[in-house]
């Protein structure tokens, strides 16, 4: 046997100056080739582990138990596609072993943390990858892109619809006039019925707060966040570089938003577009902006709800933009709050099933995953609610307390504010 | 290569009867021959040679299907169906040593993943019993909250599940006072190859009770344990606790959580110690000064864990790998060290008393404690430890790059002497794989003090670029090259029964001496037809014909490079 002398090798993986939306999969080849096997992508953080019951943190393994649910599961996919080790001959499986991801970040954060890789990235590489090559995304996820194509919105809803939430509202058309802060409302709040009342009592809160607020009115377009997380580029970057044109034209300085889908897209994935603008504005969600406005008494919080509820960390505001305490904040500032954390929070809470797609293409999964999500609520806090503050993940665990007509109470926080605050919608 | 020229990895089915029959046992949901599903359970990641055959896309290293069974009766099942058939078997946790050959023949994965509960924890008996996928951060936070704990945790503390680390390891950071997973095990249930069930210890009597490792009888537990693999299946297995005085959960890091977005800042990564725990870090001038010190502590009768850490230091502490790069390029950490791990478990002058005595013992030996007044920046930067001297979390930081061969002698304390000498010749005739490969030459190989300091072990390890077959290959050279200069300078080679993974267990019969004849009566007398785990401890006759001659010639050329014989 002979023993090769090689040159030393610095460190495996190798770094690039390319955006994420430029990034192939051969470009995380070191990565996947690296991935230790540690499992830290299953489960929570070690210091974090409370219980037995509630140690795993990626939805997809937890239900369907194969390691290719796992983020680890999409590094050795991914390694195998790159290396041409298989051709598509499992092209249906190998796409619900891509898409029943929700893009919660979960494996992300720990395997960045441990490893310093990144197997949810991977993941969406791979997503594009299929979707390049014919396989995905999902057929249910064709119906979403093709509305947006059509009609600037996922949700097969006229152009005319969208600023319908805001009819007894005045507000500034900012395509019209200046004003400091553009509420971007995104699509599922602005054109879901079940979500429009959230969108009234965010005007109304901030205009009562002082803030001269405009909206899009009906230009306003989609973030393209659920386009992106499918893996369609080629529709996502046209997208966002569309909407910077336009939310750079408003000349607002503050943009708020209702959605962490549209926030995370705004905040972290448009700079990683090659080609498109920078947004000049600065980017809020709407429980930073709440947060600032009752910390400087811009807000008074004077009427009592007396209730104890529990926070769910909406995954794309939480792990993705590190959105953990302006919501703690608030719900303690609410008279007659009791609030309790569940046993899995912040950077290691337990996503809806609601994000990523896997709603759209895999409802039994979300709702398996909302369910479980309730659950933990129940036995690790004893609260009366769960109060959140994301439309896919509202409307995903609302159905399920719905269906099952549970005595959980679910709550925007938004709308608690505006009834602390004396503002909402009667 | 070019794309067009790369062929592609041919996959191996089961007939389809035999799917069937097991699929009538798990049901449809928990089978699976997909082929990318299978991807997911072949390349393997602590054992270089199989990263190689992934390079070299041998098909051998793809598992023919996956099963998931739920209860030890659906294990149960799956073996049967395995034994009439003849088909090969492999019970996979996590697969992280799920290493040797997988044969040539089509081969089935029994992944553990749905048993994963803990069955019962007894608080009087200190004992607690739990199914094959628990790990050990499962168990101690059940146990903290019974006041309770198992001791520590391997460094992957959620990869390792007990049932896996009684089959292959079990060290934790504190075996000093607690000792390894193998002496910790009070019994097993497990699914032996020919479908039958084992029951060790004092519940091999129903209703008996689980409390004490020994049945009536040979000891069959001892007989299973070690090695990679045993001769069955494990689906229960039941460890004592200790006694647990740091409250209910482990403390949370003053600095908050991380967001993907600032998930490097070293502020997530400072834990405070928990309650009624101290960690003290000491630097010593030299190998020799850190050994006696570490041996005068451990035989003082103070303290939870004591070891030293190395080089290992930069990758568990730093958060990024460049970090750790130039932190072992930099030397950031003392090249001598030791921590040590002091708990108030009767009560908080235990504390006291155990910290007079620990600096009696460093101040008379000269080593200096790393402090608020001396090197500050290290203190700061070594605080992940705060929560990893109880439960491993960051410490797996250390496969960042490829963990591709290791050494684990064992012996009194100089065996960390012997080993810097014996690395330092290995580095000179192979050269490095990796700048960090070099820990242990130019300073502490991780010494790890164990049973009471009885004995120590010191670890060294390589970590090649795991895109790079030929420095992989290399790597694997070094850890045979390791094994041969052990046998050869009668330093026991293996931390639990590290020789218990083939070709070394045929190709080194000094040990035993010729163990592999022993070992092959004991699987045939479980495995009558050679179906558990192939490539697990010792080989068959059929299994030697399938592997690739460059193996035995490497170990070969091992054996005549330190002066041992050709093994034919
Ligand atoms: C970076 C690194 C650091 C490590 N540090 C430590 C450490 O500090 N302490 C330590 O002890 N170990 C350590 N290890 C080794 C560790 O013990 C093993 O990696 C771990 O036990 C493997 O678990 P697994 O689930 O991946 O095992 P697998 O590879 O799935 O299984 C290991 C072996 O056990 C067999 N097996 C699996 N499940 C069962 C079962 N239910 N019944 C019978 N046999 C079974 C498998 O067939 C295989 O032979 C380390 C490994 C790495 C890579
Ligand atoms: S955490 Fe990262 S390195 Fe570890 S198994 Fe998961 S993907 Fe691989
Ligand atoms: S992003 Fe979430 S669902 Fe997807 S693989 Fe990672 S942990 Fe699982």
């Amino acid at each position: 046997m002979v023993l090769i002398r090689t040159k030393v090798s610095p460190m495996t993986i190798k770094k690039d100056d390319k955006k994420v939306f430029e990034r192939e999969l051969e470009d995380y080849r070191d990565q996947v080739w690296g991935c230790a096997r540690c499992n830290w992508c299953q489960n929570q953080w070690g210091w974090s582990v409370k219980s037995a019951e509630f140690s795993e943190i990626c939805p997809a393994f937890h239900e369907y138990r194969f390691f290719p649910y796992s983020g680890m599961g999409k590094m050795h996919i991914a390694r195998a596609i790159l290396e041409g080790d298989f051709d598509y001959e499992d092209a249906p499986e190998l796409a619900e072993f891509i898409y029943t991801c929700t893009t919660c970040g979960a494996c992300e954060m720990n395997c960045q943390r441990l490893q310093d890789k990144e197997p949810l990235k991977v993941n969406e590489a791979l997503r594009a990858r299929l979707v390049r090559d014919g396989i995905g995304p999902m057929p249910a996820h064709q119906t979403l892109i093709k509305s947006v194509k059509h009609y600037d919105n996922p949700w097969m809803q006229p152009r005319s619809q969208r600023d319908k939430w805001a009819k007894k509202i005045i507000l500034k058309d900012v395509s019209k006039e200046k004003a400091e802060t553009l509420f971007f409302v995104g699509c599922t709040t602005a054109l879901d019925s079940t979500m429009t009342g959230v969108a009234r009592n965010t005007a109304r809160l901030l205009l009562a707060a002082g803030v001269d607020l405009g909206t899009l009115g009906k230009d306003e377009i989609c973030c393209g966040s659920p386009i992106a997380r499918v893996g369609d580029r080629e529709t996502f970057i046209a997208l966002a570089k569309r909407n910077a044109d336009i939310l750079n034209k408003t000349g607002a300085r503050k943009i708020v938003t209702s959605c962490p889908g549209c926030y995370r897209a705004l905040l972290h994935d448009y700079p990683e577009v090659p080609g498109a603008a920078p947004i000049e504005a600065d980017i809020l969600h709407t429980v930073e902006y709440l947060d600032l406005l009752i910390s400087h008494g811009r807000l008074i919080l004077a009427n009592e709800i007396p209730m104890r509820v529990t926070w769910h960390d909406p995954c794309h505001l939480g792990r993705h933009c590190g959105i953990y305490d302006a919501p703690r904040n608030i719900l303690k500032a609410i008279p007659g709050i009791e609030f309790i954390e569940k046993e899995r929070n912040r950077d290691q809470s337990w996503c809806c099933g609601g994000g990523g797609g896997a709603r759209t293409a895999f409802p039994e999964f979300a709702a398996k995953t909302a369910e479980k999500l309730i659950h933990e609520a129940k036995t690790t806090t004893g609260a009366d609610a769960i109060v959140t503050c994301c439309p896919f993940c509202e409307i995903n665990i609302g159905d399920i307390l719905r269906r099952s007509g549970d005595s959980m109470k679910l709550f925007n926080l938004v709308d608690l504010v505006a009834q602390a605050a004396g503002v909402n919608e009667k | 290569m070019a794309d067009e020229a790369k062929k592609k990895v041919p996959h191996k089915k089961l007939p389809k009867q035999i799917y069937q029959a097991l699929e009538y046992v798990v049901g449809k949901r928990w089978i699976s021959e997909k082929r990318s599903l299978v991807e997911t359970y072949s390349k393997l990641s602590i054992e270089g040679m199989t990263y190689v055959r992934k390079h070299m896309r041998d098909a051998a290293a793809l598992p023919a299907c996956v099963v998931l069974p739920n209860s030890t009766e659906e294990v149960q099942g799956v073996v049967r169906v395995c034994n009439r058939f003849g088909v090969p078997f492999i019970p996979f946790t996590n697969g992280q040593v799920f290493c040797g050959t997988t044969n040539a023949e089509p081969t089935v994965i029994i992944h553990m993943s749905r048993m994963n509960r803990i069955i019962n924890i007894d608080a009087d008996t200190m004992v607690a019993t739990l199914e094959s996928y628990v790990d050990y951060a499962q168990l101690q936070a059940e146990a903290m909250k019974l006041g309770l704990w198992n001791g520590g945790t391997p460094l992957a503390t959620s990869l390792c599940k007990l049932s896996s680390q009684f089959a292959f390891a079990g060290l934790w950071q504190t075996d000093l006072k607690y000792g390894l997973l193998n002496r910790n095990i009070i019994s097993v249930k497990m699914v032996l190859p020919d479908g039958e069930i084992l029951e060790t210890g004092t519940r091999c009597l129903p209703g008996a009770g689980d409390f004490w490792e020994y049945g009536p009888g040979p000891d069959l537990m001892g007989l299973q344990r070690g090695g990679a693999g045993s001769n069955g299946i494990v689906t229960e297995i039941s460890v004592k606790l200790h006694p647990w005085v740091g409250g209910t959960e482990l403390p949370e890091v003053p600095a908050g959580r991380p967001s993907l977005a600032d998930v490097h800042d070293p502020a997530y990564d400072s834990p405070l110690p928990p309650d009624n725990h101290r960690l003290y870090w000491i630097e010593f001038k030299d190998l020799e000064t850190e050994i006696k010190t570490m041996r005068e502590i451990s035989h003082s009768g103070i303290a939870i864990g004591l070891n030293a850490t190395g080089v290992y230091s930069a990758y568990y502490c730093s958060q990024t790998q460049e970090m750790t790069w130039e932190r072992c390029k930099n030397k950031f950490f003392p090249d001598y060290n030791c921590y040590v791990i002091i708990a108030g478990i009767t009560s908080a002058r235990q504390i006291e008393y155990e910290e007079k005595v620990l600096k009696i013992i460093v101040e008379r030996n000269g080593g200096t404690f790393l402090s608020e007044e001396y090197k500050p920046e290290v203190l700061e930067a070594l605080k992940p430890w705060n929560l990893d001297c109880i439960r491993h979390t960051s410490g797996f930081r250390m496969n960042r790059k490829m963990y591709a061969s290791a050494w684990l002698p064992v012996g009194p304390f100089e065996v960390g002497k012997k080993t810097q000498q014996f690395w330092n010749d290995a580095l000179n005739a192979f050269g490095q794989c990796d700048i960090t490969d070099r820990g242990g030459a130019d300073d502490t190989p991780f010494i790890y003090a164990l049973q009471r300091g009885r004995f120590s072990f010191a670890e060294t390890d390589n970590y090649p670029d795991p895109t790079n077959p030929q420095e992989i290959t290399k790597a694997a050279g070094f850890g045979i090259y390791g094994m041969a200069r052990l046998v050869k300078e009668k330093v026991c080679p293996c931390l639990m029964a590290f020789l218990n993974v083939e070709p070394l267990v045929t190709m080194f019969p000094e040990v035993g001496p010729n163990q592999h004849l022993l070992f092959q009566k004991i699987r045939k007398v479980f495995d009558p037809k050679s179906v558990n785990a192939p490539g697990r401890q010792v080989w068959t006759e059929e299994e030697w014909k399938n592997t690739p001659p460059q193996l035995k010639g490497m170990v070969n050329a091992m054996r005549q490079m330190v002066g041992l014989d050709k093994v034919e």
